[in-house]
């Protein structure tokens, strides 16, 4: 607990500064994402590839492999893979910000939206995705 | 290669139309991807889900860094739009495509009566509420502290449980029908929990992220999103969206509303003819 005003007045600089952090992750992964995304699509009409044509299923295990082969479905993959885990990321910078200020109830917030998110894998892969 | 700048030009059209009219693009981008291109519906929903995450991110980026999202708030709802959204992907792989087509008929059907009744209200002399004045407040059960936290600058939050409620079901809706949303938390942060126009409307957008996320993991791993599809889909709306926000204030929105509705409505006979089909 802080002493008011004084502690207050921290607490809010606190929070500010931890969206700016917040605000800074999310626009950086965003653009990084549709910008790996635009390369795909770049590669992919290079390639006379078409939306029509059958496309690589996603496999983790390969993605870096196929990355680093030039493929357009390994780059497309990884943009739309970035994009997903970008809200995540998001969340993860929140849950370490709220930590040093600790603040409890948002901690619990963080970890519970990262454990739906975990379940959303797990319930996928235990379904046979 | 003709298909892919067409599903870039499609995406683009979607993405500019949408942040025109404050929507996301999902609840254009699944009309074109089923009646333009003849993807199955579960499959647009995807690609979808993945276009609201790219768009929603950039602007919920500025919109934080400028302190109008509420991040507390937002993470607090969020917690509940990403569970609703789990089990509407869940649920949408257990009902068939006509259900769906009906379902998202209906959301058609709804978002154009909406626009059709904000279009009359904004043409009357007298315009209800003005966007940053808050709800007046009556009483609330809510433990003080809780609201306290959530609250912002110039305003309090009340009704946190109602709340909790239609953030389940804003993220179950999102998860079937591949949209961000906004059109269910936006009213329910303003006109439930009392929280300014302009506040709910960015912290509703901050939230989409996470909401889309935690459906679009399972629509990816049940095979569901095809990249060759998605990437194009997904480039063309973010580039919309981003040319559609820095020239609003130069088009005529009552024009584009107009025209909207009726493609809407028209989008919304196709898919019950879907649906029945």
């Amino acid at each position: 607990m802080t002493d008011r005003p004084e502690g207050a007045a921290r607490t809010v600089v606190a929070s500010l500064e931890l969206e700016r952090r917040v605000a800074g992750v999310l626009i950086g992964a965003t653009y990084l994402s549709v910008a790996l995304i635009g390369f795909g699509v770049v590669l992919m009409i290079a390639g006379g590839i078409s939306p029509l044509d059958q496309a690589l299923a996603f496999d983790p295990g390969r993605l870096i492999a196929d990355v680093l082969a030039g493929r357009p479905e390994g780059v497309l993959w990884l943009g739309l893979v970035a994009v997903i885990v970008t809200p995540s990321l998001r969340v993860a910078a929140s849950l370490v910000g709220y930590l040093a200020e600790g603040e409890r109830p948002m901690v619990l917030v963080s970890v519970g939206i990262l454990g739906v998110i975990a379940a959303s894998v797990l319930l996928a892969i235990g379904l046979g995705g | 290669m003709a298909v892919g700048l067409l599903l870039i030009a499609g995406g683009t059209a979607a993405g500019v139309f949408g942040s025109l009219l404050g929507l996301g693009g999902g609840i254009l981008i699944v009309p074109l991807l089923t009646l333009g291109f003849g993807l199955p519906l579960r499959e647009a929903v995807g690609v979808s889900l993945v276009s609201v995450i790219a768009t929603s991110g950039a602007s919920a980026g500025v919109y934080l860094e400028r302190h109008v999202a509420n991040l507390r708030l937002g993470m607090t709802l969020e917690l509940f739009t990403a569970l609703g959204a789990l089990v509407g992907a869940l649920v949408a792989f257990l009902i068939p495509d006509r259900a769906l087509a009906a379902l998202f008929a209906g959301l058609l059907v709804y978002v154009a009566v909406s626009m059709i009744r904000s279009g009359l209200r904004r043409g009357a002399p007298d315009e209800g509420l003005a966007a940053d004045a808050p709800v007046p407040e009556p009483a609330s059960d809510d433990p003080p502290g809780t609201l306290e936290r959530l609250s912002g600058p110039g305003y309090r939050v009340r009704n946190l449980g109602p709340a909790v409620g239609g953030s389940l079901f804003a993220g179950v809706v999102s998860a079937l029908l591949g949209v961000g949303g906004g059109i269910i938390k936006v009213p329910v942060m303003h006109l439930v929990m009392g929280v300014p126009l302009r506040v709910a409307t960015a912290t509703s957008n901050l939230m989409i992220g996470v909401t889309a996320s935690a459906s679009a993991i399972i629509y990816l791993l049940r095979g569901e999103i095809d990249p060759l599809v998605a990437g194009p889909t997904v480039l063309g709306v973010f580039v919309g969206a981003t040319v559609g926000s820095r020239s609003a204030h130069r088009v005529d929105v009552r024009v584009l509303r107009l025209l909207f509705v009726v493609v809407v409505l028209y989008t919304a006979w196709q898919m019950i003819g879907r649906a029945l089909r």
